[in-house]
């Protein structure tokens, strides 16, 4: 099982336009999520969504690689919030590449290691896996 | 959380809690520690919501806590369906853009 979530996609376009893209906060808010993101080395912005059970919905981040158009990685922290512990505290990483006339572009989502296997562990012996799936599918039903 | 997850006697301390609930000296039996360090490890896990304490007579006895667990198991199971979504959502935010890259 593996612990820290990657995925690659190619784009037929240059690795400017995908920088682009990643970076402008007009472009995040329409793929990805409303956000403040500036492109500042240490500049701390937030995505914001609809809440969902667990999570109020706000993705804290601060951006700790900047460098034009390769590699942008940012934390990405989250929680029941209201003062409760966060219960995720992970990085984002975008790498491109140039790949013919287009951009191959790598998105990694790690800082849950050491987690998944715990969390299998429990899962398989404790009999949660139908609970688990239950609130999975209410986690994913309110994203669509 | 994820600290207190990071580290192997602790995650072996909340293996042994899986089945039921135990007191301290029970849990740092099968540990080559002393009681204080055990004690320790079970602060973080405590400070993280991972376990609970009673007392029980003159030993606290601990009782794990499933919710941030299973919170922690909701992030990863959504952000493997999330972040697909949102490269397809790129895939057509860059396809609807016009070609000319003043535009």
């Amino acid at each position: 099982m593996k612990r820290d979530l990657k995925l690659e996609r190619v784009y037929p376009r240059p690795p400017e336009r995908v920088w682009r893209a990643l970076t402008d906060r007009r472009a995040l808010s329409q793929w990805l999520m409303e956000t403040d993101f500036e492109p500042t080395l240490g500049h701390r912005f937030t995505f914001r969504a609809r809440p969902q059970p667990g999570w109020d919905g706000i993705t804290y981040c601060e951006v700790i690689e900047l460098d034009p158009p390769r590699r942008l990685a940012y934390t990405w922290r989250g929680g029941p919030g209201k003062d409760r512990p966060l219960t995720l505290d992970t990085v984002v990483r975008f790498t491109l590449t140039p790949e013919g006339s287009g951009t191959r572009l790598i998105l990694e989502h790690t800082g849950f290691s050491g987690l998944k296997s715990v969390l299998v562990s429990f899962m398989m012996k404790a009999g949660w896996n139908k609970m688990l799936r239950t609130s999975l599918d209410a986690v994913i039903a309110g994203l669509a | 959380m994820f600290r207190a997850l990071g580290d192997p006697t602790r995650r072996a301390i909340l293996d042994r809690l899986r089945h039921r609930e135990r007191p301290v000296s029970e849990l740092c039996a099968p540990f080559a520690m002393s009681q204080p360090a055990i004690s320790q490890h079970l602060k973080v896990l405590a400070d993280a919501g991972l376990v609970t304490a009673t007392r029980c007579g003159r030993e606290r006895v601990y009782r794990l806590r499933a919710a941030p667990l299973r919170d922690a198991h909701d992030w990863l199971g959504h952000f493997e369906q999330f972040w697909p979504a949102k490269l397809d959502n790129l895939a057509a935010y860059l396809d609807g853009e016009s070609d000319d890259p003043e535009s």
